[in-house]
């Protein structure tokens, strides 16, 4: 133990004296400051957004209120009135902003056909999303590596191409001891630095202590102990410095940037969804077909759905509300079944992609980190869905006025259902990538050490 | 002399196991990107295709109507994806894939690929550009950072010195052999490219394309010459092959990763952007103020009635020549088109505000000029989504002025009568013609200067420092 406290305080000095290894440090810690300022910085922003719709909303009732002054018929109301579906951020969004800046954190909801709605894209900089998000997570899983690298590339060999290492070995050290000593040194600066950065951005963030926190510093963590098996795995090598560096950045960039891209495409390939296009043309179709159709027959179609107003007078005007709008839900049933083969092809889309993850720890990392934040495509499929249960409300509080022919007064405005969802946290898939972390890193590990025992090591 | 030394570092490069292995598998990643892309452009664009041609025969389809029935109805205007964007996606999976035209309102363009994927997509696709851009470079890194350490290392650079020749020369013999070398490599992925491009009788016989491509393949070109140059240079200038080689890759890092995002965030929190609740409540707000296209109670309609009476000299509607309803619908569509594109022209230019950091970083870090450079080139940048959306928008609204039109000459009372089937069918469908490449060009200036300017930076000042460089 005295050995291994003698091995690590010379590590210490080491790193001390190296002024590339601390301005590199220092660089990440940097870099882990800007990524947390802007991850919860453009979270602020979302907010910031979200909390202004409601007074958008309430000065549109005044609006409406000024145009209709008595009481006025629902299906105008219905007609004009914007609803805001609203995805509130967890807090964990800012550490890991995923996909929340290429989908929309808030939908416009009127009565009228939800499917027309559902999918309308919010104001994005395509530039900027090309470029991604500099957040916590993109400093973790990208940068992090390559301090490791950085740190460990010649864990023996630099002592090697010196000629000090048949020195060491020459005292009562072993190999194996030496290597365990400078790599826990190694680890000791590296998790220090990931600790604390994520420290920082937890607070900064406001996240709630659950063991969600636990998980993050978890997958954090085991993602760099992966890295190190993988310098471990390197150093069993035993080659020179050279070869050492670039083996790691050949890993660095396979499992970093290659894999993923070409999982990329792969995934988009082998999982395509078309229905995306066609619902929408459907949808339309259905909808400004029942214009056309007759109106007895829309309305048999209707009740077949909604019995309770079976009852109803018989249309017999040109044109009345609630003709229009069981039309506009008739349009949304007819594209329902290429709704549901979209999104079911979304989350499949998805789910292939969590599955290949192992493929490379980043990936795994990286989708973890957006499951816990509730940044990625499931927690916004959560949210259509409970924006089209909202316009379900909506439905629900219009057609007693359309129907049973009720006067729309200004009282009614306040009682409007509203909406508010918050992205929940997919700690399951968090899980699941943990667990593939795990068996990537025990393989590296595993093959790391049966090298290193396999081969003695060469002094010179 | 410094054509032998170009010959040699090439045959000795050819001899080189880690860089035949190296080599062959950058040009599978090319040959493989080539094809996916080539893949996945044909399949969007039969998508998109599809789709256009079955709103068109459903517009042309439409039963009696009227006219303002069938601005509501409508039509769909999909994004076709540019020629040479299998090369280059760009931003094209950021960017929407259709556009819902209809009477009243400028809709977004939705379905992007990126809405459609999980985080995934973040890490980018594999594709030529990708390759070019950021993998070429590593392998060019691997070529060249020895170039003059190895020798130093070895002691042969004072013997090639004592030849006569100077260090300069020796560096341009090098830098001759290395792109020989990476010619190899890049020249067969852009030849299955063009023959691609050359096999869909679509392209063939379409200069403007040609000439794209062309000048994409010469940007790639100059961007190689850069890196190699100032491999060299760095190699000329390093202690040791160790110290170059760690140099090198530090730029490439910074480079390729760190600084195009750190600058697309810093550029986007600087500028920020209002969202489409604020746009759309905004041209709301200032369109009211105009002529409100469904309220004919509204003030200025009545003014414009007025004015219509005192123009035919009638005091009632039924006497005028036109539908009132019509022309006051016209009157609010030409009012909150021009306020919507007022609005619209703001935001674009927020964005290229955000983006002109990134564009001007191409001044600091060649990729930053590569990147623009060949997205624009292949079509698949934000002027060329700009250019779309617009091209849309100007659709949509001579779509619905035409419409506007029709209802208007159809005379007091217009709400009870349809007009016939055979009207939609005269009313062209929107097509939409891809700028040409005399329209790209100005726009891609600064960062084709930016790209010459390292490439004449480095083979002046570069090279003055080789000059400078020691011997042994």
């Amino acid at each position: 133990m005295r050995l291994f406290r003698l091995l690590f305080y010379y590590e210490y000095l080491h790193f001390k004296a190296s002024r590339g290894l601390l301005l590199l440090t220092g660089l990440l810690l940097a870099a882990g400051l800007y990524g947390i300022y802007y991850g919860t910085a453009e979270v602020a922003r979302q907010r910031q957004h979200l909390a202004e719709l409601p007074d958008l909303g309430r000065h549109q009732v005044a609006e409406l209120q000024a145009k209709f002054p008595g009481p006025a018929d629902a299906g105008e109301v219905g007609y004009y009135h914007q609803n805001y579906a609203l995805h509130h951020p967890t807090a964990w969004a800012g550490l890991a902003l995923g996909q929340r800046d290429v989908n929309p954190y808030y939908l416009k909801l009127r009565l009228l056909g939800l499917q027309g709605q559902l999918y309308a894209s919010e104001n994005v900089n395509p530039t900027k999303a090309l470029s991604g998000n500099f957040d916590l997570a993109f400093v973790l899983v990208y940068l992090f590596p390559l301090l490791i690298i950085a740190l460990g590339f010649n864990l023996l060999s630099s002592e090697r191409e010196q000629g000090i290492l048949p020195l060491l070995l020459a005292q009562p050290v072993s190999a194996t001891q030496l290597v365990v000593a400078k790599l826990a040194f190694r680890l000791a600066v590296v998790l220090g630095l990931g600790v604390l950065l994520s420290a920082v951005g937890l607070a900064w963030a406001r996240v709630p202590l659950d063991g969600r926190v636990g998980l993050w510093l978890a997958l954090g963590g085991l993602y760099c102990l992966f890295w190190f098996g993988v310098v471990l795995l390197v150093t069993a090598w035993q080659r020179n410095s050279s070869f050492n560096a670039v083996a790691l950045l050949g890993a660095w960039l396979t499992l970093v940037v290659l894999v993923p891209s070409l999982l990329s495409v792969y995934v988009a390939a082998a999982r395509p969804v078309p229905q995306g296009l066609a619902l929408t043309m459907q949808q339309r179709e259905a909808i400004h077909g029942g214009w056309d159709q007759p109106k007895a027959e829309t309305m048999r179609r209707f009740f077949a759905q909604y019995p309770q107003y079976r009852d109803t007078a018989t249309i017999r005007e040109r044109f009345v509300w609630r003709w229009y709008y069981a039309f506009q839900y008739l349009g949304d049933q007819s594209a329902a079944p290429l709704a549901r083969a979209y999104a079911q092809g979304q989350a499949q889309r998805h789910a292939l992609a969590q599955r290949l993850a192992w493929l490379s720890p980043a990936l795994s990392a990286q989708l973890s980190f957006n499951a816990l934040a509730g940044t990625d495509l499931p927690a916004h499929m959560a949210f259509q869905q409970s924006a089209t249960r909202y316009h379900d409300a909506l439905r629900a509080f219009y057609y007693p006025f359309l129907f049973k022919k009720v006067p729309f007064t200004h009282a009614e405005y306040a009682r409007l259902p509203t909406h508010s969802f918050t992205s929940p946290s997919d700690t399951s898939a968090a899980w699941a990538g943990l667990g593939q972390l795990l068996l990537s890193t025990a393989a590296v590990y595993a093959l790391g050490l049966a090298l290193l025992r396999g081969r003695a090591v060469q002094s010179r | 002399m410094v054509r032998s030394i170009a010959h040699k570092e090439f045959l000795s490069t050819l001899r080189d196991r880690r860089f035949a292995v190296l080599s062959l598998l950058m040009l599978a990643l090319l040959l493989a990107a080539t094809l996916v892309g080539r893949r996945g452009y044909a399949t969007l664009q039969a998508e998109r295709a599809l789709a256009q041609e079955t709103v068109n025969e459903q517009f042309h389809h439409q039963p009696g109507r009227h006219p303002h029935r069938v601005a509501h109805y409508g039509t769909f205007a999909f994004r076709p994806r540019a020629a040479l964007s299998f090369l280059d996606s760009g931003l094209d999976s950021f960017t929407g894939a259709v556009v819902y035209l209809e009477a009243h309102q400028q809709n977004s363009v939705n379905f992007s690929p990126a809405q459609q994927a999980g985080s995934l997509i973040r890490f980018g696709e594999l594709s030529v550009a990708f390759v070019l851009q950021t993998l070429v470079p590593l392998l060019l890194i691997f070529l060249c950072f020895g170039a003059f350490t190895e020798e130093r290392e070895a002691g042969t650079l004072r013997l090639l010195l004592s030849q006569g020749i100077t260090l300069r020369q020796v560096a341009w013999g090098k830098i001759d052999g290395y792109g020989l070398a990476a010619a190899l490599v890049v020249v067969p992925a852009l030849g299955l490219a063009s023959a691609l491009l050359f096999s869909s009788e679509a392209t063939a016989g379409s200069p403007d394309r040609w000439a794209r491509l062309a000048l994409f393949g010469l940007g790639y070109v100059v961007y190689f010459f850069v890196i190699i140059v100032g491999a060299v240079v760095v190699s000329a200038r390093a202690s040791q092959s160790r110290a170059a080689l760690v140099t090198l890759l530090g730029c490439w890092m910074l480079g390729c990763l760190i600084l195009p995002k750190a600058t697309a965030n810093l550029g986007a929190g600087l500028f920020p952007a209002i969202t489409k609740a604020q746009l759309d409540a905004a041209v709301h707000e200032e369109a009211q103020h105009g002529i409100n296209g469904h309220d004919p109670q509204d003030k200025r309609a009545a003014a414009l009635k007025a004015a219509l009476f005192k123009k035919y000299s009638v005091s009632d509607e039924k006497d005028l020549p036109m539908s009132v309803a019509g022309v006051t619908m016209a009157e609010g569509e030409a009012y909150s088109s021009r306020v919507y594109q007022q609005h619209f022209a703001d935001l674009t230019r927020t964005y290229e505000r955000q983006n002109a950091l990134s564009t001007w970083a191409s001044l600091l870090n060649p990729y930053q000029a590569i990147r623009p450079l060949s997205m624009g080139l292949a079509g698949s940048d934000f002027a060329h989504y700009v250019h779309f959306q617009q091209a849309a928008e100007a659709y949509r609204y001579q779509l619905v002025q035409h419409l506007n039109g029709l209802q208007a000459s159809m005379g007091y009372g217009d709400k009870e009568r349809r007009l016939d089937a055979a009207t939609w069918r005269a009313i062209p469908v929107f097509t939409y013609q891809a700028p040409p490449l005399g329209w790209a060009l100005p726009q891609l200036a600064l960062p084709t200067l930016a790209l010459l300017a390292w490439a004449l930076a480095l083979s002046w000042l570069g090279m003055r420092l080789v000059d400078r460089s020691t011997t042994g």
